[in-house]
């Protein structure tokens, strides 16, 4: 479905993702994880085209055809069939529920944004969508709020919600768990869940009960590099893995790759999986 | 709590449409046929309060005249145009006079045999048009620079693009001996309207003194006063233009410029090559802004750099657009009817407080010396008389500091959506409320 050779990515003279070669299948959830500065949320711009590798290829099986899309920007991945939700909350605050999700599905009908004289109403298709993905992430109810009234949990599905519009081939989650409390995070496991069966999914997450309890393979990345790749059990049971990460992990919130591969590892409590 | 800005319109939308296409109509516009019913007798109601006797003459002093209601709707839809672009796509458009100034002197540049291969004959609507697109052809140059930055950066290259052409147009002596002071013409224009053109009844002030022979038809034999034809037909024609840039926003397209307002990253990352949905409503601004200046130089019969390219001619439309609330569209116009208001109240030269005291307080209160040689006179002269501007200012800084929104801005977070939505339910409610 996806896949990457050699993709490399440098910020002046460090090297947030190295060389990464990585595969992703049709149908999987395949977990990212690392420690935090690892490259993971790079990796998923580099994905997305909202950076622009240093090195190497990026490859996307469309309509049976794998396609060099290293080169395209944000929206033509998006359109492309590759969607993401973000780690730090990322929707439009003013708009209601409802057009957040709305909006997001008129990306994908071609010149109907372009018509002007048209009220934006009158397209049925796109309301219904949005209709139903709301109701899939449980925010039916909310729909003619302004989302910025929504709770953080609700906000995080909303994330999701977005992502989901306009039925993506691959959808990339970037920790869509980030500090949501635990009763909220079994909701979102099972959102995870239902989104995986019809969708490549690639997950970015800390939260290892999540990683454990839903991944097809995990992948795990140090220092910008892909250390591991493997089934769940087998990266539980991986020395190189719990030496650089499942020994203590941190479950902050990552602030941002770009910051420099920092290796140093939290004693923050959480669930550790090892 | 904060409402929802956008998006209600497009769940209402879908709930009553097997409603008849005039009813629905009727229903969602009741608020904007109240408010150009108002505008459309206003003229009627200034020269019946302001001929009256005894008060007559402090009507006249307070109540903006009809021209300067000509300007209040002519500047409402530059305001509105400047607030299509900044109040929707978040993009503060600095050097919008530039648009406004290439309608404006294309219109006079043409009727003045000007323009190259343009008959100065043209009729006046087809140089509006003209004038409006030469503005749009401008907003594309001046957006494909300007939107490869964002903020403060965009607002300073449209502002520059602007200055340009403002000190360019101050000393292009191809307009005549003193570019500086603009141009003039003098004759008026023909509309290229058939039949109407046949009645005389050019745009307004533009041609004859009356309108005698039109409404004589009527049986009327009440003499129209030039200004009052010219701000209906000046009206009509902004009515239209609100309509459209209206329409606009509720399309699909529309919303992909408040989604660019909301958050520009997302909007990229669900699919939208955002630069072309900038440049696409900057020039549809660009052209509403061409439009009303092409309608001012019109009315005027000239152009001059002062009224159409300069700085203060953007500023009008940014203090109207704040008044009124960004990101409203017809608060912009509401904005700038208080502007001309105020101004008219507070005391231009001839009108307002200024005058209406020194003409109840009788001359030996005013001369009288209060404290060394000031008198009541000198206070008055010193504070109110022509003093408007200044009030002006501090009322730009009270709405920025306490009325962010504006006034349709906050009115629409009262009643919890557009005014033309939910004024007539919310009324109802509260005549209700008060019957109890």
């Amino acid at each position: 479905m996806l896949q990457t050779k050699g993709l490399t990515k440098q910020f002046g003279g460090l090297t947030a993702v190295d060389s990464v070669d990585f595969r992703l299948e049709a149908d999987e959830l395949c977990s990212l994880i690392g420690p935090n500065g690892a490259g993971k949320t790079t990796f998923f711009n580099l994905l997305t085209g909202s950076l622009t590798p240093t090195d190497g290829t990026i490859e996307m099986r469309r309509d049976g055809d794998w396609v060099d899309i290293t080169d395209e920007s944000p929206y033509e991945t998006t359109l492309g069939g590759i969607h993401r939700s973000y780690q730090i909350t990322n929707i439009f605050p003013m708009l209601t529920v409802l057009e957040n999700v709305r909006v997001a599905a008129q990306a994908h009908g071609g010149g109907d944004s372009w018509k002007l004289h048209r009220n934006a109403g009158s397209f049925e298709e796109y309301l219904e969508e949005a209709h139903e993905i709301l109701d899939r992430v449980g925010l039916e109810q909310y729909a003619d709020d302004a989302a910025e009234n929504l709770s953080h949990g609700q906000k995080r599905n909303l994330e999701i919600a977005i992502a989901l519009a306009g039925d993506p081939d691959i959808l990339l989650l970037d920790e869509p768990t980030a500090g949501v409390s635990s009763d909220g995070i079994g909701q979102i496991i099972d959102l995870i869940e239902n989104v995986a069966a019809d969708h490549a999914v690639l997950l970015v997450e800390h939260n290892m009960d999540v990683v454990m309890g839903l991944s097809d393979r995990i992948a795990v990345l140090h220092q910008g590099s892909l250390i591991a790749d493997d089934e769940p059990a087998a990266i539980r049971d991986s020395d190189a893995v719990q030496r650089a990460y499942l020994g203590g992990y941190e479950s902050d919130e990552e602030t941002g790759d770009k910051d420099g591969a920092d290796t140093s590892q939290s004693t923050d409590g959480g669930t550790t999986a090892a | 709590m904060v409402e929802a800005e956008e998006g209600t319109d497009v769940a209402k939308a879908g709930e009553d449409r097997d409603d008849g296409l005039l009813s629905r109509y009727f229903r969602y516009h009741r608020v904007h046929l109240a408010v150009i019913a108002a505008f459309l007798v206003y003229p009627f109601i200034y020269s019946f309060l302001s001929t009256a006797p005894v008060v007559g003459s402090t009507f006249d002093l307070f109540l903006p005249d009809v021209e300067t209601m000509v300007f209040v709707v002519v500047i409402g839809l530059f305001a509105m145009s400047f607030d299509f672009i900044s109040g929707y796509t978040g993009y503060l458009s600095f050097g919008h006079a530039l648009f406004y100034g290439i309608g404006a002197y294309f219109v006079i540049m043409a009727a003045t045999g000007l323009v190259p291969f343009l008959s100065d004959e043209t009729p006046y609507l087809l140089l509006i048009l003209y004038g409006a697109l030469f503005a749009t052809g401008a907003g594309i140059v001046v957006g494909l620079v300007s939107f490869r930055l964002t903020g403060v950066y965009f607002a300073m290259l449209t502002l520059g693009f602007a200055e340009l052409a403002n000190i360019f147009i101050r000393d292009w002596s191809y307009l005549g001996a003193a570019p500086e002071a603009g141009i003039t013409h003098g004759p008026g224009f023909s509309l290229g309207v058939p039949y109407v053109d046949g009645l005389q009844v050019h745009i307004g002030r533009l041609v004859g003194d009356s309108f005698h022979s039109f409404f004589g038809l009527f049986g009327m034999t009440e003499q129209i006063a030039q200004e009052t034809v010219s701000f209906y037909a000046i009206g009509l024609l902004v009515v239209v233009c609100y309509f459209a840039l209206q329409r606009i926003i509720h399309s699909p397209f529309g919303k992909v410029m408040v989604a660019i307002r909301e958050n520009e990253e997302r909007a990229k990352a669900v699919g939208y090559n955002t630069y072309w949905y900038k440049l696409g409503a900057f020039s549809i601004s660009a052209f509403f802004a061409g439009i009303a200046g092409a309608l001012a130089a019109g009315y005027r019969r000239g152009a001059s750099p002062d009224n159409s390219f300069d700085l203060f001619v953007t500023a009008d439309a940014l203090l109207a657009a704040i008044i009124g609330g960004f990101g409203t569209l017809a608060g912009s116009l509401y904005g700038h009817l208080f502007h001309e208001m105020l101004d008219d109240f507070l005391s231009t030269e001839s009108h307002g407080l200024a005058r209406y005291l020194q003409g109840i307080i009788p001359d030996s209160v005013l001369e009288a010396e209060i404290v060394g040689e000031l008198t009541l006179q000198v206070v008055i002269n010193g504070l109110l008389a022509g003093r408007a501007e200044l009030y002006l200012g501090l009322v730009f800084i009270f709405f920025v500091l306490v009325v962010p929104q504006g006034l349709l801005g906050t009115i629409r977070e009262r009643i919890g959506g557009t005014a033309a939505e939910n004024l007539p339910d919310h009324l109802r409610r509260y005549i209700r409320g008060l019957r109890k």
